[in-house]
């Protein structure tokens, strides 16, 4: 399969190369053509860095990038007039209008003055600005600035775009309808390299995902894989509450985690979370626990890991619930060299 | 060249036109830019000239030169600052051209912006104060070659590579710091004639001495160097801000800024 970015031993040192600070720690991946690459990590992982070196805005202290084939230290020009980025922040002009915003671009990466305005149209059109086209951006909504920031990009119909967090911010219609925007350019035959921390979004959209932490490729590989690799962080979902005349029972965690087999247990919203190997093997002792504890079952499930429970695990944090674990389950730092 | 290589300057030109023209709309009404590129000259000039006997051939060289330096050179560290904060600036340094070629469409706005409000005083005095200029070609070239060469000045404070690159005051005051105490040296208020000797060689070190000297043939015939090697050396001084600010930029881009 053809690579559309290749990258070796990455690295980055901000500052001076025996004293700075090491951003990304020789890195080394492959992004194929038509895929739908994500880029996950937590804050100050450095996934940005890593961004921000592949869109030619930062030189890195080591290593080497391809794209399309070029080597992007020595020749970035024509990468960059096959890319588009899309950064964080929505960096358009506010004081020029939707379509004076899409001219611009559209002359800044040469399109034929021919095509132009039909483009401009089409794109304004595609991404529901058609109506705005001569309103200044300045009065536009948060979800327009991103949608007109991402038909600034694709103006001239790069084979590689580059968007980072695309959809943070927004409301659940603005959002969606970016995923789909996205979806739609990657089956037109556009790579797309998505730089995020939204796991579902990278679940839903990705091929494949690389996750970064601390300046290094944890895992690499397709969300399915990942989660299926990570079978350690299978979990049984359990709602319990106290049967007819019984008292409610406060240390419900701590009994759970107590069970045998039950790593992790984790409160999400009314119900229990409890990771384990074996899930099986733990339903009947779930049961068995709720009549010797006077509770009543309310619903129980079996739960695959998904792509956050990967990540999670990966990166060793930790969500916003309450978490008990015995001190021999503590999440770990893993790193796959294999991967790299 | 070939055909490439001359499709790929021409592109180039064609981006840094699209740079300037979309930074002439974007950026002159801005307050910094009101502040210190059209108001500031006009004060400095009534400051230091009312009251004190100029004649209104040498006002207009002297206006001029001012007018050309001071707004000229106050687009670089405004605009690029704020470009940075708004994340706009990376919108062009992704794009596909040379920093060069981003620089050299700065420099046009900066130029433009005060080719246009020097002429303010220079058709004023034309036409209401009978104002004469001894050679209107080299007034013109002068006016222009200056700007350049002052904007491009200008860009090298808004190119310095520091954490703080995103501030429009951080980059103004290394700016100011710089571009003041030149006023004084340069032969604008004193002319070169009657310097001291020392006074006359830190003047050489200035990028205003060389546009005064030119202002004053083009409008008064008489200057105290050579006004082609004053041209010579605004051509020189613009590829060596360019060439500075082109460096400052790729620093920042190994430093992370």
């Amino acid at each position: 399969m053809k690579q559309a970015i290749e990258v070796e031993n990455l690295t980055k040192v901000y500052g001076h190369p025996e004293s700075g600070v090491l951003a990304v720690d020789h890195i080394s991946f492959e992004v194929p053509q038509g895929d739908v690459f994500g880029f996950l990590g937590p804050n100050g992982a450095g996934k940005t860095t890593t961004q921000r070196i592949l869109t030619t805005l930062l030189e890195p202290s080591g290593g080497r990038i391809t794209v399309f084939g070029h080597d992007l230290a020595r020749d970035a020009y024509p990468v960059k007039r096959q890319m588009g980025l899309v950064p964080e922040e929505s960096n358009v002009y506010t004081e020029l209008t939707a379509w004076d915003n899409l001219m611009f671009t559209a002359r800044l990466y040469l399109v034929p003055r021919a095509e132009r305005a039909a483009r401009a149209r089409e794109l304004l059109e595609a991404f529901g600005l058609a109506e705005q086209r001569d309103v200044k951006v300045a009065s536009f909504s948060k979800g327009m600035r991103r949608r007109l920031s991402i038909a600034m990009a694709i103006i001239h119909r790069p084979r590689l775009l580059f968007l980072d967090e695309p959809t943070p911010g927004l409301d659940a219609q603005s959002a969606r309808a970016i995923r789909d925007l996205v979806r739609q350019l990657n089956v037109e035959g556009t790579t797309v390299f998505l730089t995020t921390h939204q796991i579902e979004e990278a679940n839903q959209m990705c091929d494949r995902v690389a996750i970064i932490n601390h300046g290094q490729i944890a895992a690499i590989d397709t969300p399915e894989r990942l989660k299926a690799a990570f079978s350690r962080v299978q979990s049984v979902e359990v709602a319990l509450e106290p049967a007819e005349g019984s008292e409610p029972d406060a240390g419900h965690g701590d009994a759970l985690s107590a069970l045998p087999g039950v790593k992790t247990a984790v409160k999400v919203g009314d119900k229990w979370r409890l990771y384990t190997e074996d899930p099986a093997a733990l339903l009947p002792l779930l049961v068995r626990h709720a009549e010797s504890h006077g509770l009543r079952v309310v619903s129980l499930s079996t739960l695959g890991p998904s792509l956050e429970d990967v990540f999670l695990e990966i990166t060793g944090q930790q969500v916003g619930t309450v978490r008990h674990q015995t001190p021999e389950d503590r999440p770990r730092r893993r790193r796959e060299e294999g991967d790299q | 060249m070939n055909d490439r290589g001359l499709n790929r300057v021409r592109d180039e030109l064609a981006q840094a036109w699209a740079v300037a023209i979309k930074d002439v709309r974007v950026y002159y009404t801005t307050a910094p830019m009101i502040m210190f590129g059209l108001l500031l000259p006009f004060f400095l000039f009534f400051s230091f000239s009312i009251k004190r006997e100029v004649g209104l051939e040498v006002g207009i060289a002297r206006l001029l030169a001012l007018t050309t330096f001071f707004t000229a050179s106050s687009a670089g560290p405004v605009i690029i600052p704020m470009e940075r904060r708004t994340g706009t600036y990376d919108r062009l340094l992704a794009a596909p051209m040379s920093r060069i070629t981003l620089l050299l469409g700065k420099t046009l706005v900066g130029a433009f912006f005060a080719t246009v409000v020097s002429l303010v005083p220079l058709v004023v005095g034309l036409l209401f104060l009978q104002v004469t200029v001894a050679d209107a070609g080299l007034l013109a070239i002068g006016i222009v070659l200056a700007s350049l060469a002052f904007s491009a000045f200008g860009l090298v404070f808004g190119s310095i590579p520091t954490s703080s690159a995103t501030a429009v005051g951080s980059i103004m005051m290394p700016s100011t710091l710089v571009r003041w105490p030149l006023l004084f040296i340069s032969g604008v208020f004193v002319p070169l004639a009657e310097m001291a000797p020392v006074a006359q060689a830190a003047a050489y070190l200035s990028p205003l001495t060389y546009a005064q000297d030119l202002m004053n043939y083009a409008v008064l015939g008489d200057g105290y160097l050579n006004p082609y090697l004053d041209l010579v050396l605004l051509v020189v001084l613009l590829a060596v801000f360019l060439l500075v600010a082109a460096w400052m930029h790729r620093r920042s881009r190994q430093l992370g800024y």
